[in-house]
């Protein structure tokens, strides 16, 4: 046993593929010690906030501040007024009748000082669309802010209802980070506002417990069957063989659809969702467990176990069982991984656990979609979900395939 | 020898297993060129399609020829697409709708009861008038009804009979005259065969007669010397599509005068007085084109035909599909929900605006609402109800279920009424503000319960009613994103004041019958918007109990919530004119509703989401124009009178 392990891990894909698991099986189980809100908290109050720190901005207006006369690498002025803008501007002058040798658009003042004697933000300019009328009013109030003298006033409603000023913003000055309220999001929100990162975590925890439930159950009835199947052979094996043979030609996800969808949402818990990927997908596990029965059933040491009169189920575990083994625990991996897939399909179709109690990889992906994040370039609220799933499929695959090199004689090196 | 054998059999099958495939490949590279180069029209399968799809191709050549002569901006490219396709139409005689119509247009008939014509049909207040059009059209901005068919409407004192002059100008597409007849034998059909136009209006409505024609009469059913509802009555005027008598009695003997017969006859050969006709109707598109010879270009009605040649709807899968089109320019005025719509112009800058530039971007009148069924064990308890009502928290609501597009109930408190002025001088908010809670008042909403003795007893954290625990579905169908995100925001609400809610996304058909017939713990549906009968109407809607005796109810009051002080004030509603005592009525209807909590609104939001795409076509209506045109997405009620403004882009 000690021998084969160590064999194993001498696969440098298995031990590839098992670092990639391990790091996922150990950021799942570290990083709740460490944060300990509930994933499903909605925080941000709008869908999809970048990922980034928060800083309170009350806070940063009464915090001390300090005076940094940092050289400014760039005005203000030369941020708002980018290539295309210019464009922009040159264009509405030139519409608005200045010749176009007094404008220069490498001259920001000078540009600015043209837009401001010539725009106009009450007049609604002929020969511009709606859209195009409100980007110029947009660009008028950008120019406008960018011009302003350094300093923004705060100010406060005194007893009267009058607002007094009681502090003036210079643009140099500064507040250190540590000083002001903050909260990071390192992959941003989600459509509810919740943290992605946390939920992440979690939902590849639940994801996990998923995928291990199902391929327990998957495993144990199609081994089950399979040992069965191929021992017994005769009148068993044919009812066996017919049962999965009905399994296999349903293809299986019409199943679970059907299955989840008359169990109700009210019972879809992480538990239940994991027994029914399990409860159909073991026909093909059966299947090869019985062509591999089959084949050791008619062995010599076998046979010699039946004339000393053995049992049935003492061949079965003691004669049989060990030498399908580590094809049993290659087979269960694969389970293992494509019950995270199946779970991710049924959450992708609103069929998955509840969203308000579990987080899972599905579910966050559904919401990702239902709030179209492909579509508003929130790569942050699919991204890394398809990522994960992609890594804990692939490093699952890796460690069956290594496993295969040391197991299958034809493929040893 | 044996091992030979195999190999050597081995070796066969896979040559001719890959010689097979290469001659399949081959084959199929020379289907392919095959297909290119026949016409798309040899695709189609029957054969009056095909004819029909020709005929469109020439129809549509002839016109690409005649734009060319007349403009010669015409590009080479529409030309080449419009033959070869034979269905598109010149991209600048054609406005793109997206989120009216989907999946394919089944009949034309104003009377069916399952027609799915998201482009023709949709009868409500603002009623859309391309095809078919009604006597008036109602104006949301301002509240007021606007002639189209008819001119003018006149009640008499005692408000019993109303008077309606047709507009003589007015004539059918077969070139015949609309007259006074064709007005009563519509409604006159609709009662005989029982269509649910003819069903409800037949409740308030006598008789709808000729005087002449010009002109007709409409005579309310009175009860004790006054009019059941005037109110309804009026509202024939904005909700009913006119058709022709000639041609419903043809539908009629074509279908021997049987009901459902006649109901389910799809209509294809429709006789209208709208200004655009069928013309292309299939699985992936519905288009209408503009009839020439349109009453309304008469200097009665518009003086003019509408700008744009062709009106065509794209039948999207989903709504990410239509926003996709919408952002490439391939849509021009899109009715759909999109998540933070002003990143269009703001980051993508994109020629896209909305009714409003901030949020919440649209006209919003409606107010999407949850109902308690207070007939289940548990919700039948006001505490209950108002404690689930108290601990939701709107403003995540608003901020992401609807991406901010809904003024907040800080701004505009709750009551029976929507957010427009028109119908908030209703109701004294003064009076009920004591009634108004908090947002996500967790606490409060615990008290209360405890307070009530609804508490958990046995410690499993969910609390119990009468030795059961309080465990309720929230239902709403799938795939309609914001509702599906409230409801969860909802569960989340539950979960934290010890009442257990489960969200429940069905399919659409199967949600509509648990709503309507009363067979579900928590639902939503939306209050009418605005309308001649606003803010009546939405009264209705939370507490008729006329409506909650409906076999199948579709109009309001799901959660069957009987009030004999709110019945009493719908009954005095529509004919109160007294605009003090109406304030009285309507503060009082908000009180009740705060206070019992039947049913809770949990966001403000626009009947029709409108969106438009100036990449074509501009001089879309916008709030700030001063035009008076409402956002109804330049096809409904009287929004329609953008279409006549519309320019193209230069």
């Amino acid at each position: 046993m000690k021998n084969t392990i160590k064999q194993v891990f001498h696969s440098g894909k298995f031990l590839f593929g098992f670092v990639i698991f391990m790091f996922i099986l150990l950021t799942v189980l570290i990083y709740p010690l460490f944060v300990t809100a509930d994933p499903l908290q909605m925080i941000g109050q709008g869908n999809f906030f970048k990922p980034g720190t928060y800083v309170s901005v009350e806070e940063s207006t009464l915090e001390k501040s300090y005076t940094l006369q940092i050289p400014k690498q760039f005005s203000k002025l030369e941020m708002v007024l980018d290539v295309e803008t210019r464009a922009k501007i040159q264009d509405f002058l030139l519409k608005q009748g200045v010749a176009e040798a007094d404008i220069d658009v490498t001259d920001a003042e000078g540009l600015v000082a043209l837009w401001k004697a010539n725009y106009d933000p009450n007049t609604k300019y002929k020969g511009y669309t709606t859209a195009k009328r409100k980007a110029l009013k947009r660009l008028d109030s950008q120019i406008t802010a960018a011009m302003k003298d350094s300093g923004v006033i705060v100010a406060e409603k005194d007893e009267e209802g009058n607002l007094q000023q009681s502090k003036v913003i210079k643009d140099t000055d500064y507040v250190n980070i540590k000083d002001v309220s903050k909260k990071t999001f390192l992959l941003g929100t989600d459509n509810f506002g919740r943290d992605v990162l946390t939920e992440l975590v979690a939902a590849t925890k639940s994801s996990l417990k998923i995928g291990l439930l199902a391929g327990l159950i998957a495993t144990a009835i199609g081994l089950l069957l399979g040992l069965l199947a191929g021992y017994m052979g005769g009148l068993a094996d044919n009812i066996i063989i017919f049962i999965t043979n009905l399994f296999t030609v349903i293809p299986s996800f019409v199943i679970l659809i059907l299955i989840s969808y008359s169990v109700g949402d009210k019972a879809r818990g992480i538990a239940m969702v994991g027994i029914i990927i399990g409860l159909t997908s073991w026909p093909w596990t059966t299947r090869s467990v019985r062509s591999q029965v089959i084949s050791l059933r008619n062995r010599d040491h076998v046979n010699l176990s039946k004339l000393s009169g053995h049992s049935m189920f003492r061949i079965i575990f003691t004669d049989i069982l060990p030498y399908i083994a580590s094809y049993v625990v290659m087979a269960m991996i694969l389970q293992i991984s494509s019950g995270i897939l199946a779970e991710a399909q049924l959450s992708m179709i609103g069929l998955g656990p509840a969203t308000t109690k579990t987080a899972t990889l599905g579910l966050m992906m559904q919401w990702a979609m239902q709030y179209s994040a492909h579509l508003n370039g929130s790569w942050w609220a699919y991204f890394p979900v398809v990522i994960l799933i992609a890594l804990i499929s692939f490093s699952l695959n890796l460690m069956n395939t290594g496993m295969d090199q040391v197991f299958n004689p034809q493929l040893r090196d | 020898m044996k091992k030979n054998l195999q190999k050597v059999m081995s070796l066969l099958c896979v040559s001719a297993m890959s010689l097979s495939m290469i001659a399949g490949c081959g084959g199929g590279n020379n289907g392919g060129t095959t297909t290119t180069e026949t016409p798309a029209a040899t695709e189609e399968t029957s054969v009056e399609e095909t004819t029909a799809a020709e005929e469109t191709t020439e129809e549509t050549a002839e016109e690409t020829t005649e734009e060319t002569a007349e403009e010669e901006t015409t590009e080479e490219a529409t030309e080449d697409t419009a033959a070869a396709d034979g269905e598109s139409t010149p991209r600048n005689e054609t406005l793109y709708e997206a989120g009216q119509q989907w999946g394919t247009i089944n009949d034309w008939n104003p009377m069916s009861a399952n027609s799915n014509n998201g482009l023709a049909l949709s009868a409500n207040e603002s009623a859309r008038e391309l095809v078919y059009e009604t006597l008036f059209m109602f104006n949301a901005l301002d509240g007021k009804l606007y002639p189209l068919l008819g001119s003018e409407y006149s009640w008499n004192d005692d408000q019993t009979e109303l008077t309606v002059t047709l507009n003589s100008d007015a004539k059918w597409s077969d070139g015949s005259a609309f007259t006074a007849e064709d007005v009563a034998y519509t409604y006159d059909t609709h009662v005989k065969y029982q269509s649910s136009q003819g069903a409800d209006f037949s409740t308030y409505v006598d008789s709808v007669e000729a005087v002449d024609d010009s002109t007709v009469l409409i005579k309310a059913k009175v009860e004790n010397g006054v009019a059941v509802n005037p109110l309804k009555v009026t509202s024939i005027l904005n909700t009913m599509y006119m058709m022709q008598k000639a041609y419903l009695q043809t539908v009629e003997e074509r279908n021997g005068e049987d009901a459902d017969k006649v109901k389910q006859d799809t209509m294809e050969d429709l006789v209208h007085t709208g200004p655009y006709a069928p013309y292309i109707s299939n699985d992936q598109k519905a288009v209408l084109q503009r009839d020439d010879n349109y009453w309304g270009q008469a200097s009665s009605m518009w003086g003019k035909l509408p700008v744009p040649k062709y009106i065509a709807h794209t039948i999207y899968k989903d709504n990410a599909a239509g926003q996709v089109a919408l952002s490439q320019g391939e849509v021009d005025v899109c009715q759909q929900f999109i998540t933070d719509v002003q990143n269009l112009w703001l980051e993508d800058d994109l020629p896209i605006s909305t009714w409003l530039d901030d949020a919440p971007y649209g006209a919003c009148e409606v107010m999407p609402s949850m109902f308690f069924n207070t007939e289940r064990e548990g919700l039948d308890q006001k505490e209950v109800r108002r404690a689930i009502a108290m601990a939701v928290d709107y403003e995540q609501i608003i901020a992401s279920a609807m991406s901010g597009q809904s003024p907040t109930f800080a701004e505009y408190p709750r009551s029976v009424v929507g957010p427009t002025d028109g119908e908030r001088k209703y109701v004294d908010f003064d009076a009920i503000a004591d009634l108004q809670w908090d947002n996500a008042d967790v606490d409060g909403a615990n008290k209360l319960l405890d307070d009530a003795g609804i508490v958990d007893s046995d410690g499993d954290g969910i609390r119990e009613y009468n030795g059961k625990n309080l465990s309720f579905k929230a239902e709403c169908p799938t795939g309609w994103s914001d509702w599906n995100a409230s409801m969860e925001i909802v569960a989340a609400a539950g979960e934290k004041i010890g009442i257990d809610i489960q969200t429940y996304f069905p399919e659409a058909s199967s949600f509509y019958d648990d709503m309507t017939t009363c067979n579900f713990d928590i639902c939503m549906w939306s209050t009418p918007g605005a309308g001649v009968m606003n803010p009546y109407s939405k009264g209705m809607f939370y507490f008729s109990e006329e409506y909650a005796k409906l076999a199948s109810n579709w109009s309001g009051n799901f959660g069957h919530y009987m009030n004999d002080d709110a019945e009493k004030i719908l009954e005095a509603l529509p004919s109160e004119t007294d605009e003090a005592k109406l304030k009285e009525y309507y503060t009082e209807l908000s009180r009740i509703l705060l206070d019992e909590c039947p049913a809770v609104a949990l966001m403000y939001r626009p009947t029709l989401f409108y969106a438009v795409n100036e990449s074509v076509w501009t001089n879309y209506p916008a709030a700030d124009d001063g035009r008076n045109i409402p956002p109804t997405d330049c096809t409904d009620g009287y929004g329609i009178a953008a279409l006549y403004e519309l320019e193209l882009v230069e």
